[in-house]
């Protein structure tokens, strides 16, 4: 095996993002045509080598080429681009303008992402390795302090003194419910049953999240050492590793890295010459989100249908084949060997009083920067959105956003400044979740906002209880309704009612969460349900049935943008005057209004 | 172990559900998808108490909810009783057809509500699926999911693994599956078996396949009889009575 070192003076490193978003936009190629070009060329002033990295957060850009040590990141970079790159860079030591990072929102060019303030204001802790080593090379993680945690703990620590450190640093849960990895670790090892397994929750199933899929790909030893390190904490022979169907580069490179710790001793029989016998298998998901809660997960392994059971007794104490589980989530286990190579104490500095540690966000909607991104705990909704997200596209207007995936709520402006951890984000009436952060403009509206989220868990509710399958089927029945403008006053009521009895009565943490978009826009937008239902009008100018665009003569200049843009000829005017909207022709799809310059379009 | 009950104070064992307890000391906690046969399965969440642990207050499925430690149960409190009204109108809204929501709908003063097929009876209780699973064809099962979620065959087609027992359609609460006797066949599960008679009174009262898995069952205990449960009951009586008059 060849040795990298990042920081060797000798040698230069180009580092070839090949996760799966820059895989799909050709940064395989990239990578080919690089490593040929690299191959023999001995013009360079320093050894040259390509590496093949995970997914560095930044898709919107890829396929993304870093220079290292030099430090200069490509953006949008093809195949044709790389012997440009050999000769001007790497030959030359020119940078090339039209590669470099751009920053959206300010415009300016950066050599290398890391000055950008997308960037700097991150602090990577579960996200430490990736785009920094190629996945499929275990000397790479080592290199980077691998597998120290793991040796650690064996040969200095006792099994309670893991699970104390963990306890400490105050870990939560990074899945969604936030519970504290250490009292789940501490409740397993507790009981007197055997075998124990462990289980890594991969299915990640919100739409548009893929922090926990770019962990596994792009760092998969991370998550090994976790799992191995817990076996160890609460006498496990088994662990399991439960990927979303759909994420094939995961699998590969988990497979990949299961094999090599196997080789070097680190999972298998008497670890690291110590009593600890354990392995790891790879298990794909069933592919719907409620599989992704946990004791649906357990009967997805099992080979049962995916449907969730009452947890009145915990997994730690009956989970997989009725024996102590623990399950945690991906960007848990990639926390763990940070905390015991650094300490808890360490660890437990970063954060809030009640959340330790950072977040890893995805970070998508109406933003300017989107991508993933990982920030202390406790860091603001604002400094996410507007300092690293570097604010809203189009210079529209912040409305809401929405957290905790499918089934958080929709947090406004006035909450900007909160501070985000677990409890916050609860008090709100939303949620962590897994971490997806959706920004929402002015063109959104919040009744159409609450009805889409209901509408997705209608058709991924599990369906097993009544107040979840019923009670969704309901409350999208009276949120169309309003949308369509067939609204009633005493609506509201019922949506209240009805959410309150779904939050109490479901079996599982879906159908108990899932009113959140809806008591969350009540609360925070009600004004918005009571124009559709009183004056039959969507103020945001979504909802067709009950809305009406004018142009408002004084601030259209008659560029007509939106004559052009529509796809139903209703705008007429001449050049440099006024335009018309002619409603009978009008099919009110908006084109006009999210592409007119000055804001001349109206909501009637 | 003692535990309370709306202010009673019952014995219980370590592991034993909230709604066995109940039962056993008297006190009604209305279910739906529960029978004695099978279990709690926590489906219909109409057996929904509140309990009190240390102070703690929580709402929970009594069905499922196995007894570990000392606690407070109430079985009629506002918030569970609001619980299982709102839960009578979903299956209302979902099941108008059925007698028993139309009943509950009385009994539970629920509000007008617009059900979404007038034509719609089952209440999605599950326990034809587990009848079904008792007898061991495992011919039914729950397809599909979130609110599209129902009872169903393999493809909705007639299934081999069903022998017409209609054990599912007599345990429905809700009268859902429909079943046709007629001319000497049952249709049931888009399937039509030929039934076999009674050789006590000569009537129809099973089908072929059941009949004779009950005789390959009962040859090997030597006395191969089909009879129907009524004959089978007046028999059994005749044989009780042949007994107390030895006793005696
Ligand atoms: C509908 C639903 C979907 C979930 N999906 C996931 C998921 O995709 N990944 C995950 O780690 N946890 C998911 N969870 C949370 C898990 O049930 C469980 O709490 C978690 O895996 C525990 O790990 P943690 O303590 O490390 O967060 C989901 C929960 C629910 C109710
Ligand atoms: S709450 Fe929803 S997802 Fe959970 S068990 Fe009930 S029906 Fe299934
Ligand atoms: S909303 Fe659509 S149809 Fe109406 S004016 Fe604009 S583009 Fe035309
Ligand atoms: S058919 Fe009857 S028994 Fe089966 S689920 Fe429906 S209501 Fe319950
Ligand atoms: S009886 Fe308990 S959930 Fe149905």
């Amino acid at each position: 095996m060849i040795k990298h070192q990042v920081n060797n003076p000798e040698e230069r490193m180009i580092l070839v993002c090949c996760g799966t978003g820059c895989l799909a936009n050709g940064s395989g190629a990239v990578y080919e045509e690089l490593c040929r070009a690299l191959e023999g060329n001995d013009r360079y002033q320093v050894k040259t080598f390509a590496k093949a990295t995970g997914c560095n957060g930044l898709c919107e850009k890829g396929p993304l080429v870093k220079i290292m040590p030099d430090d200069i990141t490509y953006c949008h970079v093809q195949a044709e681009d790389v012997s440009e790159i050999v000769e001007e860079t790497l030959i030359k030591g020119e940078l090339i303008k039209r590669l470099m990072y751009r920053d959206p929102a300010t415009k300016q060019y950066y050599r290398s992402h890391h000055d950008t303030d997308f960037y700097k204001k991150q602090h990577k802790v579960a996200l430490r390795n990736i785009g920094e080593i190629d996945p499929a090379q275990v000397q790479d993680y080592l290199e980077r302090g691998g597998y120290q945690a793991l040796e650690k703990a064996i040969k200095t620590m006792t099994p309670e003194e893991v699970i104390e450190e963990v306890l400490n640093a105050g870990l939560r849960g990074r899945g969604g419910g936030g519970f504290p990895t250490g009292l789940k670790w501490k409740a397993c090892a507790a009981t007197d049953k055997q075998p124990r397994y462990v289980i890594c929750n991969g299915d990640e199933g919100d739409p548009g999240a893929f922090m926990d899929r770019s962990i596994l790909e792009g760092d998969p030893h991370t998550v090994l050492e976790g799992l191995i390190i817990c076996a160890y904490a609460i006498g496990a022979s088994m662990g399991y590793i439960y990927v979303r169907d759909e994420y094939d580069l995961a699998v590969k490179n988990l497979t990949t890295a299961i094999k090599d710790a196997r080789k070097c001793g680190y999972l298998g029989r008497n670890i690291l010459g110590s009593s600890l016998s354990f392995d790891i298998e790879i298990v794909r998901g069933g592919g719907a989100f409620v599989c992704g809660e946990e004791t649906a997960l357990i009967n997805s392994i099992q080979g049962n249908v995916g449907e969730p059971w009452d947890k009145y007794i915990f997994p730690t104490e009956k989970g997989l084949w009725e024996q102590p589980t623990v399950i945690n989530n991906v960007e848990t286990w990639a926390n763990v060997p940070v905390i015991i190579n650094a300490g808890s104490d360490k660890f437990a500095s970063i954060g809030t009083e009640g959340s330790k540690g950072t977040k890893v966000f995805s970070l998508v909607g109406k933003v300017v920067n989107t991508g993933l991104v990982e920030v202390p705990m406790g860091t603001t909704l604002r400094e996410i959105i507007f300092e690293i997200g570097g604010g809203i596209q189009k210079g529209r207007q912040f409305k809401a956003v929405q957290t905790g995936g499918p089934s958080g709520g929709c947090i406004p402006e006035k909450l900007l400044d909160l501070p985000v951890d677990f409890d916050t984000l609860s008090q709100a009436g939303s949620m962590m979740g897994s971490g997806g952060l959706i920004v929402m403009d002015d063109r959104t509206c919040m009744v159409e906002v609450a009805r889409y989220y209901v509408n997705f868990l209608a058709g991924e509710s599990c369906g097993k209880c009544v107040p979840c399958r019923e009670g969704i089927s309901l409350l999208l029945d009276i949120l169309t309704r309003i949308c369509e403008g067939k609204g009633k006053l005493e609506d509201l009521d019922l949506l209240e009612s009805m959410s309150k009895t779904i939050q109490q009565a479901a079996l599982c943490a879906l159908g108990r969460t899932a009113p959140n978009p809806v008591l969350s826009t009540l609360q925070y937008f009600r004004d918005e349900y009571l124009e559709h239902i009183n004056n039959h009008r969507c103020p945001a100018g979504v909802c067709k049935e009950l809305t009406e665009f004018y142009i408002d003569p004084e601030l259209c200049n008659g560029c007509g943008r939106c004559r052009r843009k529509c796809p139903a000829d209703a705008v007429t005017g001449e050049k440099k005057k006024a335009h018309e909207i002619d409603l009978s022709k009008c099919i009110t799809c908006g084109e006009c209004i999210n592409n007119c310059k000055f804001q001349a379009v109206k909501v009637k | 172990m003692k535990i309370r009950i709306d202010g009673m104070e019952t014995e219980v064992t370590s592991g034993e559900t909230i709604l066995e307890a109940a039962r056993r000391a008297g006190i009604d906690i209305p279910t739906l998808c529960y029978s004695e046969a099978f279990g709690g399965q926590g489906v219909c969440r109409f057996c929904m108490v509140e309990i009190e642990v240390g102070g703690k207050k929580r709402l929970v499925a009594s069905c499922t909810y196995p007894i570990t430690e000392e606690m407070e149960v109430r079985t009629a409190t506002p918030a569970v009783k609001e619980i299982r009204r709102n839960l009578v109108t979903l299956l209302y809204r979902r099941a108008p057809d059925s007698d028993l929501m139309k009943k509950l709908f009385q009994e539970y003063n629920c509000d007008r509500i617009e059900p979404v097929d007038p034509e719609e009876s089952c209440i999605m209780c599950r326990l034809c699926v587990k009848a079904c699973e008792k007898v061991g064809a495992n011919a039914i099962s729950t397809v599909l999911r979130g609110t599209e979620k129902r009872v169903a065959t393999p493809f909705d087609e007639g299934s081999e693994e069903c022998v017409g027992c209609s054990a599912c359609a007599d345990i429905c609460p809700t009268g859902a599956i429909p079943v046709k006797e007629e001319d000497g066949r049952r249709e049931i599960w888009h399937r039509s078996f030929e039934m076999s008679r009674c050789e006590e009174c000569g009537k129809h009262y099973t089908t072929q396949p059941v009949s004779e898995h009950v005789k390959e069952q009962t040859e090997l205990n030597s006395s191969s009889e089909n009879i129907c449960p009524g004959c089978r009951r007046k028999k059994l009586a005749a044989e009780m009575a042949k007994v107390r008059l030895h006793v005696d």
